[in-house]
Order: structure tokens, then C-alpha cells, then sequence
């Protein structure tokens, strides 16, 4: 009850942003069931700085999506990344690689607007080091289930995602739930140029762990035809986790190119 | 229809309009763009993400026909709501109900007619044979139902002379049939079941 009273007051923040703006691009820190065209790529890159009570991360993924159709999608996502630990130690390594697939099996199309769902799994191969940093680099093999539900019209764009992360080998399996809604600042236009916001929710339950979590990150994106730039920043809401996995803050910066 | 058509007469390019759903972004229209950008020789490419209204030039003599553009729009991952393509010549076809297209032209009537064939490159033949003809102002083949939708003058012309004209190309209706010499020189994909003689 205490976690939904802080989440409702959470979603109000974002309400006091809503007004009198108009649509968006792809969020930031969130996913989306929209695929832009059968069998075009995607390349992408989302620099995260990471700070928790473990230490501090540089998270640097090269990203590379194909659209195989319409409605469905594969990419690779080659991580590196390097950490200075709160006792001393640093280092830098190839992080976890991970494989997505993305299959969308509900589509909605309106004038101006649409609403789609697409199921989701991300495999998480143990290439990195055992570093114990959630989606950075464990070292264990995670596999993601999930799906994405998104409605973007001209005036906003509203995406949800849900999905449970297991670990076998680990106690670290959870429950994942993103709520994301993007706003653009300017009337949109095609050829593209928007300046939009987002506003970004993320909530993890760690059941093995006792542990529970709600970020928020605060997004800004600058987007031409087929490219954006994206700046974000992610701040725990709710911090209820095990003392060494205390989140503190994430700097998001990234780009993605469609081609 | 007939009038405007006329003025595009000396035109090398069709003009294509298509009404697009599901455009809820800027960034939906370029991959929109982007899968058309496959059919080379595209051009003028513009789209209203308001509206959806999506439109193009493509040359005539490829002869892009309206069942490609439909399936284009849907791999590209969006909804097509109602195709119009204007040819150089000035016939005009469409997926939208050509008693719409033909409203408030005077003598110009809209007729169904079977015509038996199977595939995209069918329906480019079929309209092609129509388009030859004077008088003709929109024309729509459907490979599903076989049934070709046609607008045309009535003091220009008639439906049996559109059917005439249409087995010469190789294809039967159910009043004219082809000959066997043109229905043997189509491609395989368009050999058809032939329609029984009365």
C-alpha cells in the first residue's frame, strides 16, 4: 500500500508536465512495440554512469536491431564495461551480451495513432564479469519474458512493459514493470525534428532478495528524420533493497541511427 | 474524374495517394518512406502525419500496381485505408468505392464485371487493356474476388467493349473468352482456370 501511495504520487509528477503539449519519438529508458518497417536496422548506443552503494559503472552497450518484418525484431547488444568499486578495486571488462527478440502480435491502427503489444524475451549471456550489478554484468545467464504495450498518437505517447527476469543460478530473479510517457515540445512534422520529454518509470521486485525498487528518470530527446539523441536521468523513488545493491543515481546518454 | 484525368495526359509519372493508419509519430512516417524507398525511381514522396495522407510519383512504365502499393503500406507495419493511383495517361484506379471517385460527373457510370486471373501482374494486364480505352475514367481489379470495378463514359463506350478488350489481353470474362494463342503466351504464375464455354 505504502509502495502504491509513493508510485500514484509519482505518476503526478508527470501530470503537472501533461499539459497543453504534443507527441513523441522512442523512449529512452523504456521499450516500445513499435517497428519501423520490415527489414531495416537499427543501431544504437546508451551510455549509462551508474552510482550505487557497490560503486560506480560505466556502461557502454554498441546495440545493433533488425527488423526480420513488420512484426518482428532480433538484435545483439555488445556491452563493455568499467567500474571502480567502494573498496578499491577497479577495472574494465566485456560486460554481459545480450540477445533480444521481439515478436508483435496486436496491432491497432487509427488516423494519427496506434496501439500495439509485442511479446519480448532478452537472453543475457555470462560474458561479463561477476560483478553483481543488475542488467550490468553478473556473470550468470538471465532470461528475460516479457511484453511491451504501447499507444502513441499525435499528442502522447504511453508505454508499459512487464516481465519477469530469471536467473538459475542465482538469487537475483524479478519482476520488472516500466511505465513510460513521451511529450514533444514542438507541432510534429514530417521530415522529423522534434525536441521531446520523457518521463520514465521503473519498478523491480526482488523477491529472493526482499528487495523493491521504483526509478524514475526524467528524459530529454532531440530526434531529426532517422536519428535521435537522448539524455536522461535516473533517480530511486523507492530504495527498499539488500544495503550493497542500494541504487543512487544513472546518467543516460545515448544515440540511434535507423538505416 | 474524367476532366482532371485528361490533364495528366502528357504525364511520364503516376501519381500515388494513399491514406495511411497507424502514423502516431514522425518517426513512423520514415520507416514508412524507407520501405517505399525499396521501389527505385520513387519520387516526390510526401506524408501528412496528421492525416495520413501519404502520396508519391512513380514512373508509368513500371506499371506499379495498387495491390503492391497495399502490401508495401503493410510491411512496412501500417494500415492502408484507401489507395488512389492516377495513371500518366489518366486513368484512374482505386480500392474506395468508385461511385465515390465518379461523384458528380455527368454520363459516367460504374459497372462490376467477373474477369478470371490470378495474380498482380493479371491485374496490371487487366487494367492496362482498360486504360487503352477511350472513355475509361477509373478501373480496380481484385485478385481475391476476380471482379473488376470500372467507371467509364457511357456515350463513349460500352461494357461489352470493355470485355472485348480486356479477353484480347488474355483473360476471360464471362461473356468474351481469350484465345487460346494469348491465353498460351501469358506467364505461368497467370495461367488461370478458364472459364467454361456456355
Amino acid at each position: 500500500m505504502k509502495y502504491c501511495i509513493k508510485y500514484l504520487y509519482a505518476l503526478g509528477i508527470f501530470g503537472c508536465f501533461s499539459v497543453s503539449l504534443f507527441a513523441q519519438g522512442p523512449p529512452i529508458t523504456s521499450d516500445k512495440p513499435i517497428m519501423l518497417g520490415g527489414g531495416s536496422f537499427t543501431a544504437k548506443t546508451l551510455i549509462e554512469h551508474r552510482k550505487t552503494a557497490m560503486g560506480t559503472f560505466k556502461y557502454t552497450p554498441i546495440m545493433l536491431h533488425y527488423l526480420i518484418s513488420s512484426n518482428a525484431l532480433v538484435a545483439i547488444h555488445i556491452p563493455k564495461v568499467s567500474y571502480e568499486l567502494a573498496d578499491g578495486t577497479s577495472g574494465q571488462s566485456l560486460a554481459d551480451v545480450k540477445l533480444l527478440a521481439k515478436y508483435q502480435f496486436l496491432r491497432i491502427d487509427g488516423t494519427g495513432k496506434t496501439f500495439r503489444m509485442v511479446a519480448k524475451t532478452l537472453q543475457t549471456l555470462p560474458t561479463g564479469e561477476a560483478l553483481g550489478v543488475m542488467e550490468l554484468s553478473s556473470g550468470l545467464y538471465q532470461g528475460y519474458y516479457g511484453f511491451v504495450a504501447g499507444y502513441e498518437s499525435l499528442k502522447y505517447g504511453i508505454s508499459f512493459e512487464l516481465g519477469l527476469n530469471h536467473i538459475p543460478e542465482g538469487d537475483l530473479d524479478f519482476l520488472q514493470h516500466k511505465l513510460g510517457f513521451g511529450l514533444p515540445l514542438l507541432k510534429p512534422q514530417y521530415p522529423n525534428r522534434q525536441i521531446n520529454l520523457f518521463f520514465e518509470y521503473t519498478q523491480q521486485w526482488l523477491w529472493e532478495q526482499k528487495g523493491y525498487q521504483l526509478l524514475y528518470a526524467q528524459g530529454i530527446q532531440y530526434a531529426r528524420k532517422n536519428i535521435t539523441f537522448d539524455l536522461a536521468y535516473q533517480l530511486p523513488m523507492i530504495n527498499d533493497m539488500p544495503q550493497n545493491m542500494t541504487f543512487n543515481r544513472s546518467l543516460f546518454l545515448g544515440t540511434r541511427f535507423t538505416f | 474524374m474524367l476532366g482532371s484525368s485528361l490533364a495528366f495526359a502528357q504525364k511520364s509519372m503516376d501519381d500515388f495517394q494513399v491514406q495511411v493508419d497507424g502514423l502516431g509519430c514522425p518517426f513512423c512516417a520514415y520507416g514508412l518512406e524507407k520501405k517505399f524507398k525499396e521501389f527505385k525511381g520513387i519520387k516526390g514522396v510526401q506524408i501528412d502525419i496528421e492525416t495520413g495522407d501519404f502520396s508519391f510519383q512513380y514512373p508509368s512504365e513500371k506499371s506499379l500496381s495498387l495491390t503492391a502499393v497495399v502490401q508495401q503500406v503493410e510491411k512496412a507495419g501500417y494500415t492502408p485505408m484507401k489507395t488512389v493511383i492516377t495513371r500518366a495517361n489518366g486513368l484512374v484506379e482505386t480500392d474506395a468505392p468508385l461511385a465515390a471517385v465518379d461523384q458528380g460527373v455527368a454520363g459516367v457510370v460504374s459497372k462490376k464485371m467477373f474477369v478470371a486471373g490470378n495474380c498482380e501482374m493479371c491485374e496490371a494486364r487487366i487494367l492496362k487493356a482498360t486504360s487503352r480505352l477511350q472513355g475509361v475514367a477509373a478501373a480496380a481489379w481484385d485478385a481475391k474476388t476476380k471482379m473488376l470495378d470500372i467507371s467509364y463514359d457511357a456515350a463513349a463506350l460500352d461494357l461489352a467493349s470493355i470485355s472485348k478488350a480486356i479477353a484480347a489481353s488474355g483473360h476471360d470474362t464471362k461473356d468474351h473468352k481469350a484465345s487460346e494463342n494469348t491465353y498460351d503466351g501469358l506467364p505461368m504464375c497467370c495461367k488461370y482456370e478458364r472459364i467454361e464455354d456456355k
